[in-house]
């Protein structure tokens, strides 16, 4: 099949994606039970109905979109560059797992943390990390997965583990990327590699962090060089957006520029990141068969996941409502 | 004989060459309008007219070559009038225009219809807008197909 049937389809399906106003509305919600009969009238409903646990039906939503994307995107790999990081999650998940079952707890395993949404099946993978057979795994997990144990023996820091396989999955999409041969999606992937450090950088400057022992922390593969993003923990916050102006993502920092408190402009920076990535593939809506628009369509539809989420948990936990609208992601 | 050959050509490359663009023009607006129709049936009608505009340039392609057969004498059994190589060579450049422009605005215009074809699927009130895009295109067939008319009209033969 074509782009211009994909592109053509996925633009009858955004007519479906639900927009902010309508999560505002299920904000409105007096509880759980109205706002899951508001959830009624959306694709959400043939997961939800009989299944209180939304978690499960937002993801069953989502897994439902990747498999009616696979039917009709000629490449399937482009799909893959949103799925690798559910694959690196599980493989996180796994490895912790045996990492608590080595350490002498027994109930280690957290296997209901494992998401569906990877390209890999979860059973699987759960069988070669078990019996120490990745001689098939793909995105170079094969040499990743001994690495990670190896690192865990030396080291036994969880964190440095998770670090080694996030740097892996970055290099692993632009790796799928790369062989697509999609400018589009290639500049895509560099600049989530780019917002991804830059978050990073972020947290790192809460966190007080030294600039020469940071630079672990950035991947490889962006626009801007980890190091780049290392000095800029030795500058004031407020001086980022000039520094980083010479890139596409410095137009994000205002966002920091107008907060003095870095712990919220966390919340804001993030938020303006997952909107600046979808920015970055908006000439793509102007072409009738441009393959970005498919990972453009992917985004807004995990944005809505997101969304959604946010919207039932503040229902169903009670809480405040204004904070929750914040959290809310401008994805339609 | 080289004249009524040359000639001949000349009909074969209209009704050929725009009949192609026409029909990948048709085929890349069918794809789009499919892919449309898949999530909302309803939109047939709007997604037919669009697909069905890239579809002219084949039909001025054969009006040419008609015209073409006509000013031979091979329509109507009354037999090929003598051409010599120059009056074929003139009958056949006069058709080009169609040809050349009817293949490549087709598969243009398919491509704008395609276009449009997605705008309806957003917008279905812009579906006034949606056809002067792809008609736009339609404006160089046009003016290609008057002047390989012209042209033809210009040609003394018998």
């Amino acid at each position: 099949m074509s782009y211009v049937y994909a592109v053509s389809r996925l633009r009858g399906m955004e007519n479906h994606l639900l927009d902010t106003a309508f999560f505002s509305r299920l904000m409105d919600s007096a509880g759980i039970d109205d706002a899951l009969k508001a959830l009624g009238e959306t694709s959400y409903s043939q997961w939800i109905s009989g299944n209180a646990n939304f978690d499960k039906a937002i993801d069953s939503e989502m897994f439902a979109t990747f498999e009616e994307l696979k039917s009709f995107v000629p490449d399937k790999e482009l799909l893959d560059i949103l799925r690798l990081p559910y694959d690196f999650h599980n493989v996180k998940v796994l490895l912790k797992g045996l990492f608590k079952v080595r350490g002498g707890e027994a109930e280690g395993r957290r296997y209901d943390l494992l998401s569906k949404l990877g390209t890999i099946d979860t059973e699987e993978l759960m069988n070669a990390i078990e019996t120490e057979e990745y001689g098939f795994l793909p995105y170079g997990l094969t040499d990743l997965i001994p690495a990670c144990w190896q690192l865990w023996d030396q080291t036994k820091n969880a964190q440095a583990v998770e670090l080694l396989i996030d740097h892996q999955m970055f290099k692993a999409m632009l790796k799928v990327a790369e062989d697509l041969k999609m400018p589009d999606v290639i500049r895509w992937v560099q600049n989530k590699i780019d917002a991804e450090n830059l978050r990073s950088a972020v947290r790192l400057a809460r966190m007080k962090y030294d600039s020469a022992k940071a630079i672990s922390f950035f991947h490889e593969g962006g626009t801007i060089r980890p190091d780049d993003m290392a000095k800029l923990l030795n500058e004031p916050q407020e001086t980022w957006a000039r520094l980083l102006s010479y890139t596409d993502i410095g137009s994000v920092l205002g966002a920091l520029q107008d907060q003095n408190d870095i712990n919220a402009a966390l919340t804001e920076v993030t938020k303006a990141i997952d909107e600046y990535l979808m920015k970055v593939l908006e000439n793509a809506k102007y072409s009738m068969d441009a393959p970005a628009n498919v990972l453009l369509y992917l985004l807004n539809k995990e944005a809505e996941a997101r969304n959604m989420r946010v919207a039932l948990v503040c229902v169903a936990g009670g809480l405040d409502r204004e904070f929750g609208r914040r959290l809310l992601s401008n994805g339609r | 004989m080289l004249g009524l050959s040359l000639a001949l050509f000349g009909a074969a490359l209209a009704a050929a060459l725009a009949g192609i663009g026409s029909a990948i023009g048709i085929g890349v607006a069918g794809g789009a309008a499919a892919g449309v129709m898949t999530e909302d049936p309803n939109k047939f009608g709007s997604c037919l007219i669009l697909q069905a505009l890239p579809g002219t340039q084949g039909i001025y392609g054969l009006l040419i070559a008609f015209f073409v057969l006509n000013k031979l004498g091979l329509l109507g059994g009354a037999g090929a009038v003598a051409l010599d190589w120059n009056q074929g060579l003139q009958i056949l450049a006069s058709c080009l225009p169609i040809a050349v422009v009817g293949w490549y605005s087709a598969i243009w215009q398919g491509k704008t219809s395609a276009a449009s074809i997605q705008m309806i699927s957003k917008k279905p009130e812009a579906m006034g807008k949606a056809i002067i895009l792809p008609a736009m295109v339609e404006t160089y067939a046009v003016l290609a197909l008057l002047t390989s008319i012209l042209m033809l009209m210009g040609v003394q033969v018998g």
